[in-house]
C-alpha cells in the first residue's frame, strides 16, 4: 500500500506547487515550485500522470508576461527546463494547443490510448498549418510546408534505420505510429513528402533486405482510408517497377485497398498520372509470379473498358489515350505463354474496341484505334492476318508504339550519384570536339578542278527547261469541259489543271455550261494519280460557283440532299459552297494591286556577267533621289457584298431536307460525319452573312434547326452545333436576337451552361463557354443592364 | 539572278520541209554561207550577209538530204547525202549547180558520212553500205575503196560516225545500234578500242580532237562524254542528264568551249565541254530540232550557232563568243563607254556592239 501513499503525497505535493504556479506573484515562491517540478521529472507517475497539468499551467498567459517583462534569468531556465527535459510529446501537444487555442478535449491521462494518439499524429501533420495560422508572415521557414515536410520526411527515414538497428538488435519494433503519421500527412495532400523519401529508401532497400521487411510493413501498416494518398505519392516518386517492387513487396497481394487502388482506381479511374506510373505499376505486378495473376486480371478488366463502345464515346480523349496506355504496357509485359491464355480475350477486345473507335468521328481516337489494332494483332501473331492501317504518324503514335517495347526488367533507375552523373557529360564533350577539328583538317584536295572547270562561262536562266509535254492544255471552256471527260490522262491532267483560271476568265461560257461542268467536276475521280488533284478540282468547283452562283449553287444544295452519292462528294460539296461564299464576301481586290510589275525588256546585246552599266547608274541615282509625291495612298473603296443577296440561296436549302433519310443517306442517323459538317458549314454560312438583311431569318431557322440534334452523341456533331450557335450570336444584330428570339434564347441559355458544366469534351465545353460569353454580352448591350462598379 | 536565255539573231524562214542537216562555210572571199539540206530533197544556200537563200538545189530526187560538206577547202565544191542511197559532189562555181559525180552507196540507213581531207587535193570519204553494219572508206577523187570496217561482233546497224587525222593515220569513231562506240584505226582496218556507254542506240556522236574527247547521245535523257587516251582506248569521262531525252544531233565548237545538242524536245541545250555543265536551253523551235552546227569563221566573235528544225525554220543563235579580256578597265562603267564612243570606231561593228562587248569585258 505504500505506493497508494506515495501517490497521494505526490499529487498533494503537485497541487499545491501548481497552485502557487498559478497565482502567486512572489518570485522566491515561484522559483521554489518550479525548482522542486524539475526534480520530478525523473518521477515516472509524475510525467506520466501530472506534467501534462504542469506544463498547461506553465503557457498560461500571466506566464509569457512574467517571462517577457521580467527578465528573470533564473526563472527563465527553470521554466525552459520543464519542457526540455520531460517527453516530447506532452511538451508538443500543450505547445500546440496553446497556440492554436482551441483545445482538443482528450483524455490526457491516457497517453496511449488510440484517440490520444490520432490527436498527437493529427497536431504533428498539421504543424505548419498551425504555426502560420498564428504567425502569418512572420512563420519561421523550418515550418513552412515544404521545409517542414522534408525535416519529416528525413525524420521518418532516421526513424526507420533506427528500427533496422534496434531489430537487428533483437528489440520488437512497432512501426504502427509512424505509418499512421505517413498516411495521415498523404492524404492531407503532401505526398510531396516521399520527393525526399522515395529515392533513399529506394537506395537503400538495394542493399539491405531488412530494410525492405521494414518499408514492406510500414506501408501494410498505413490505414486504409490513407492507402490510396500513400500508394499514389509513393509510385509517383520512385523510377521504375523495381523499386516499387522492392519497398511495397506483396502489399498488392495482402491488402484488400492496396489491390484496388493499384489494379483498378489508377489505371481505369484516374487518368491525370504520366505514363511512368502506369509503367511502374505494371511493371511492378509483372515482376512475381503470384503478382502475375493480378495483372492478367488487369488486362481483362482494361480489355473491358477499352472495347465498351459507350465509354469511347462518352469519355474525353484523354481518359482513352490513358486506358489505351495501359493496355499497350499491359500486352507488352505479357508473355507469349499468357498471350496464349488470354487470346480470345485480346481479340474481342481488338476487333469491338478497334471497330468503335474507327466509327469516332475524332482523328485522336481514330488513331489510337488503329495503333492498338496494329500492336495487338501483332502480339497475337496471327500468320497473315495482321492488321495494318495508314496514317501519318505523330508524336503520340510514336510513344504508343513505344509502349510495346517497354520490358519491366529494363526500368532499373541509375544511383543517383552526382560523380556517376558527371562522367558520361565530359566524354560526350569530347567527343564532339574530335570530328570538329577533322573537318578542320581536312587537306583541301581540289587542285584539279581549278584547271578544268566551266566556270568562266555564266550559265543563262534555265527555269524554262521543264519537262515535254505531248499536248497542249485546252484554251477553250467547252475543250476543257471534253478533256475532263476523256480518257487521255496527259489531256485530263492539263484539263484540270487549267479548268479553274478558264472558268474565271470566260464568263459567258462557263454561265452556258456551269451545271454540266460542276456535274463532271463532281464526279470526278484521281484516275491519273494526278498531283494536288484535290484542290485543282475544288478550285474548279469553287471558280464556277462565283462565276454562276444562282444555278451552280441551287444544283449543289439539291444534289447535296440526293441518291447515291459518297460521303466525300457531299462533304466537297459542303467545303465548295462555304469557300465560295467567303470568296464572294470577299471585297474585289483591285487588279493593280495584284498584278506584278513586268521586269523591264532589256535589248539582248547588253547583257553579260554583270549588270549592265545603265542599270549601275539607275541604282545609285534612285538610292540619292527623295521624291516628295509619292507617298499618298489610295482610300479604301467601299465595295458591296457580293454575298448578301445570295445568302439565302446558299443557306435555306441546306435546312430543307435533313430530316427525310436515303436509303443512302441518313443525316440523322449514321452519316453523323457529314451532319457535323453540315452544321459546320451553315454556321460559317451564317457568319459571312453578318450585316445582310437575310441573316436574322438565317439565325432563326438556324437555332431551330439546332435544336433537333443539340444532344447528339456524337462529339464532332456537338462541337458543330456549338459553332452554328456562336456564328448565330456573332451574326444576328442584338435587337433582333432579342425579338426574334426571346424565350429561346432563355434555354438556350439554359442549355449551354449545362454543356459548359458537364460536356466530356473540352473543344465542346470551351465553345459553350465561347457562346455564353457572347450571349451575355449582347443581352447585356441590349438589355442596358448597368456594369457593375467593381 | 541569272540571265534570261538569248534570243536567237535571226530565224532563216523559207526552207520549205523539215531541216535534216546544216553546214556552215566561211572561209575563202565572199559572204559567210550556210548550207542546209531539207526533207525533200532541196539544199538551200544561204548568205549570211543578206539573210536569204542564194541558191537552191533539186537533188536525190526528191529524197531526204541527210548530210552535207564542203570539200577542196572551195565553197563551191559541195558533197550531199541523200536517202535514195546516193552521195553527190557539186560543182557550183559561178552560178553553176551541176552534179558532177555521184556514189551509189546502197546505204538505207540515216547514218550521215565523214569526210576527212587528210592532205590537200586528197580526201578521205566514210560511208555507210548496203551491208548495215559496215563501214566503207573510200578515196575521193577515184571512190577507190581504201578499206572496209566491220565488227566481229554483232553490234547491230551503223548509226554514226566521225573520221579525224590522229598522229599515226587516219581513225574513225562508229556508234553503233546496241550503243556500243568502236575507235579504228582506219590504215590498219582494225578495232583499237570499244566502248559501251549507253544500253540505247548511239543516235550521235562527236569527237574533238584537241582535248582527245567525244560525247555520244541517244534516245534516253543520259549525255555520256569519253576519252580517247594515249594508248587509243577509250575511257568513260563524265555525263549528264538532261530534262527531257532524245538527241538526235551535237557539235562542239571548234575552240572546245561548249558542246550544242539538237534536243527531240525542241530545245537546243548549250553545255560546257570541260565539265558537262549546263549553260543555257535555247527554246525556239515548235518541233524537234535535227541539227546544230557551229560556224567556222575566223572571227571567234562572229562564229555562230545555227540550228535546224523540223519545224522547217533556221535559227542562228550568237553565244559565248566574246573573248573575255585579261585586263580589267577600272574605270567607270560610263567614262570607258564614251571613250570608246569618242574614238574610232572598228569597221563593221555598230555602236551597240561596242557597248555590249565592252560591258561583258568590264
Amino acid at each position: 500500500m505504500g505506493s497508494v501513499e506515495t501517490e497521494c503525497f505526490l499529487k498533494l505535493q503537485v497541487r499545491s506547487h501548481l497552485r502557487t504556479l498559478s497565482c502567486s506573484q512572489e518570485r522566491m515562491e515561484l522559483l521554489h515550485a518550479l525548482r522542486s517540478l524539475a526534480g520530478l521529472l525523473e518521477d515516472a507517475e509524475f510525467t506520466r500522470t501530472y506534467y501534462a497539468r504542469a506544463l498547461q499551467v506553465l503557457v498560461a498567459k500571466d506566464w509569457s508576461k512574467r517571462l517577457l517583462h521580467d527578465h528573470d534569468k533564473e526563472l527563465e531556465r527553470l521554466w525552459r527546463e520543464m519542457f526540455l527535459r520531460g517527453p516530447a510529446e506532452p511538451v508538443l501537444m500543450t505547445l500546440l494547443d496553446a497556440i492554436s487555442s482551441a483545445r482538443c478535449e482528450v483524455d490526457r491521462s491516457s497517453a496511449d490510448s488510440a484517440q490520444y494518439r490520432e490527436a498527437l499524429i493529427g497536431q504533428i501533420s498539421a504543424l505548419p498549418s498551425i504555426t502560420s495560422n498564428q504567425l502569418r508572415a512572420n512563420t519561421p521557414e523550418d515550418l513552412l510546408p515544404h521545409r517542414f515536410y522534408t525535416l519529416l520526411a528525413e525524420s521518418i527515414l532516421e526513424t526507420l534505420e533506427r528500427t533496422c538497428q534496434a531489430l537487428r538488435a533483437g528489440h520488437d519494433c512497432s512501426l504502427s505510429f509512424i505509418s499512421q503519421l505517413l498516411g495521415k500527412v498523404c492524404i492531407q495532400g503532401n505526398g510531396g513528402i516521399f520527393g525526399t523519401m522515395a529515392p533513399r529508401l529506394s537506395s537503400l532497400t538495394r542493399v539491405d533486405p531488412l530494410m525492405q521487411r521494414v518499408t514492406q510493413n510500414l506501408l501494410e501498416k498505413v490505414p486504409e482510408r490513407c492507402m490510396e494518398s500513400v500508394i499514389t505519392g509513393l509510385v509517383l516518386s520512385l523510377k521504375g517497377p523495381t523499386a516499387v517492387s522492392r519497398l511495397m513487396g506483396d502489399l498488392v497481394l495482402n491488402n484488400k485497398k492496396a489491390q484496388f487502388v493499384l489494379t483498378h482506381k489508377m489505371l481505369l479511374q484516374q487518368y491525370q498520372h504520366p505514363s511512368l506510373l502506369l509503367k511502374s505499376v505494371l511493371g511492378y505486378l509483372s515482376l512475381d509470379s503470384e503478382r502475375r495473376v493480378l495483372l492478367k486480371q488487369v488486362l481483362r478488366s482494361v480489355c473491358q473498358v477499352w472495347c465498351n463502345s459507350s465509354a469511347v464515346k462518352h469519355t474525353c480523349v484523354e481518359q482513352q489515350l490513358y486506358v489505351t496506355r495501359a493496355l499497350l504496357l499491359t500486352v507488352a509485359l505479357l508473355q507469349n505463354s499468357e498471350v496464349q491464355e488470354l487470346r480470345q480475350e485480346l481479340v474481342q477486345c481488338m476487333l469491338g474496341g478497334v471497330q468503335c473507335r474507327l466509327d469516332s468521328n475524332i482523328e485522336r481516337i481514330r488513331r489510337m484505334g488503329m495503333v492498338v489494332g496494329e500492336c495487338l494483332s501483332q502480339k497475337l501473331d496471327t500468320p497473315g492476318s495482321q492488321l495494318q492501317f495508314q496514317y501519318e504518324s505523330n508524336e503520340e503514335i510514336q510513344e504508343l508504339r513505344s509502349l510495346m517495347e517497354y520490358q519491366a526488367v529494363e526500368g532499373e533507375e541509375p544511383e543517383s550519384d552526382a560523380s556517376n552523373n558527371l562522367q558520361p557529360i565530359v566524354e560526350a564533350s569530347e567527343v564532339c570536339a574530335v570530328p570538329s577539328q577533322s573537318i578542320t583538317s581536312l587537306p583541301v584536295n581540289d587542285s584539279d578542278s581549278e584547271l578544268d572547270s566551266d566556270d568562266d562561262l555564266t550559265p543563262f536562266d534555265m527555269s524554262a527547261d521543264q519537262e515535254k509535254r505531248i499536248s497542249a492544255p485546252p484554251r477553250y471552256v467547252r475543250d476543257c469541259l471534253e478533256g475532263l471527260m476523256s480518257e487521255d490522262a496527259e489531256r485530263f491532267e492539263l484539263s484540270l489543271q487549267v479548268a479553274a483560271s478558264l472558268l474565271r476568265k470566260n464568263v459567258t461560257t462557263t454561265q452556258e455550261v456551269s451545271v454540266q461542268f460542276c456535274r463532271v467536276l463532281l464526279h470526278l475521280e484521281d484516275r491519273y494519280n494526278t498531283t494536288l488533284f484535290l484542290s485543282l478540282r475544288q478550285n474548279a468547283m469553287v471558280a464556277l460557283t462565283v462565276t454562276h452562283v444562282k444555278p451552280v449553287v441551287d444544283y449543289w444544295t439539291t444534289e447535296f440532299f440526293s441518291l447515291n452519292y459518297s460521303l466525300r462528294q457531299r462533304l466537297d460539296i459542303l467545303e465548295v459552297l462555304a469557300l465560295s461564299a467567303q470568296e464572294l464576301s470577299e471585297p474585289i481586290r483591285s487588279k493593280q494591286a495584284a498584278a506584278q510589275p513586268i521586269p523591264e525588256v532589256v535589248p539582248p546585246e547588253q547583257f553579260d556577267d554583270i549588270t549592265h552599266w545603265r542599270h549601275i547608274v539607275e541604282k545609285r541615282i534612285q538610292s540619292k533621289t527623295r521624291r516628295i509625291g509619292k507617298g499618298v495612298t489610295q482610300p479604301v473603296k467601299a465595295a458591296p457584298n457580293r454575298f448578301a443577296p445570295v445568302a439565302g440561296c446558299f443557306f435555306f436549302p441546306l435546312l430543307k431536307n435533313y430530316d427525310r433519310p436515303q436509303t443512302t443517306f441518313d443525316l440523322l442517323g449514321s452519316d453523323h460525319l457529314v451532319l457535323g459538317r453540315l452544321l459546320h458549314t451553315l454556321g460559317l454560312l451564317m457568319h459571312l452573312a453578318v450585316n445582310a438583311p437575310v441573316a436574322s431569318q438565317m439565325g432563326r431557322a438556324l437555332l431551330d434547326f439546332i435544336w433537333a440534334v443539340r444532344f447528339h452523341t456524337d462529339q464532332m456533331v456537338r462541337r458543330g452545333v456549338l459553332f452554328a450557335v456562336c456564328s448565330v450570336f456573332l451574326g444576328m444584330h442584338s435587337e433582333n436576337l432579342l425579338t426574334d428570339l426571346g424565350e429561346d434564347l432563355m434555354e438556350a441559355r439554359a442549355w449551354l451552361a449545362d454543356v459548359a458544366e458537364s460536356d466530356c469534351d473540352s473543344d465542346c465545353r470551351s465553345l459553350a463557354m465561347q457562346s455564353l460569353v457572347l450571349l451575355d454580352r449582347t443581352l447585356k448591350a441590349q438589355l442596358k443592364i448597368p456594369e457593375m462598379k467593381t | 539572278m541569272s540571265r534570261p536565255p538569248p534570243d536567237p539573231l535571226y530565224i532563216l524562214r523559207g526552207s520549205g520541209a523539215p531541216v535534216n542537216t546544216l553546214h556552215f562555210y566561211c572561209g575563202g572571199d565572199g559572204p559567210p554561207l550556210l548550207y542546209s539540206g531539207s526533207g525533200k530533197g532541196a539544199v538551200h544556200v544561204w548568205n549570211l550577209n543578206t539573210r536569204r537563200a542564194e541558191q537552191v538545189l533539186e537533188s536525190h530526187n526528191s529524197n531526204s538530204v541527210i548530210w552535207l560538206d564542203t570539200f577542196d577547202g572551195s565553197r563551191s565544191s559541195l558533197i550531199s547525202q541523200g536517202r535514195d542511197m546516193r552521195l553527190c559532189l557539186w560543182d557550183l562555181s559561178e552560178g553553176r549547180s551541176a552534179v558532177t559525180d555521184s556514189l551509189l552507196t546502197g546505204a538505207v540507213g540515216f547514218c550521215q558520212c565523214s569526210l576527212l581531207e587528210s592532205q590537200p587535193g586528197s580526201s578521205l570519204l566514210a560511208h555507210p553500205t548496203q551491208d548495215m553494219e559496215e563501214v566503207s572508206v573510200v578515196e575521193m577523187k577515184s571512190w577507190t575503196q581504201v578499206c572496209s570496217l566491220r565488227p566481229d561482233t554483232k553490234l547491230g546497224m551503223l548509226m554514226s560516225m566521225k573520221m579525224w587525222q590522229a598522229d599515226s593515220g587516219p581513225v574513225l569513231c562508229a556508234g553503233y545500234e546496241d550503243g556500243s562506240i568502236v575507235l579504228w584505226d582506219v590504215s590498219q582496218r582494225h578495232p583499237l578500242s570499244f566502248l559501251k556507254p549507253l544500253p540505247e542506240p548511239v543516235m550521235c556522236l562527236d569527237v574533238h580532237v584537241c582535248s582527245q574527247k567525244g560525247i555520244s547521245g541517244s534516245s534516253e535523257k543520259i549525255l555520256q562524254s569519253w576519252t580517247v587516251d594515249g594508248q587509243r582506248t577509250l575511257q568513260m569521262h563524265h555525263s549528264v542528264q538532261m530534262t527531257n531525252p532524245g538527241v538526235s544531233q551535237m557539235r562542239i565548237r571548234a575552240d572546245g568551249k561548249i558542246l550544242a545538242t539538237a534536243g527531240w524536245d525542241n530545245n537546243i541545250r548549250v553545255f560546257g565541254w570541260k565539265k558537262l555543265k549546263p549553260l543555257a536551253v535555247l527554246q525556239h523551235h515548235t518541233d524537234a530540232v535535227n541539227s546544230v552546227a557551229f560556224s567556222d569563221h575566223q572571227d571567234p566573235t562572229q562564229r555562230l550557232l545555227a540550228a535546224g528544225s523540223k519545224d522547217q525554220r533556221i535559227s542562228v543563235w550568237s553565244i559565248y563568243n566574246v573573248v573575255h579580256r585579261t585586263n580589267i578597265d577600272t574605270r567607270e562603267p560610263l567614262a570607258v563607254v564614251e571613250d570608246l564612243l569618242s574614238s574610232s570606231q572598228p569597221e563593221g561593228m555598230g555602236r551597240a556592239a561596242v557597248k555590249g562587248s565592252l560591258a561583258m569585258g568590264i
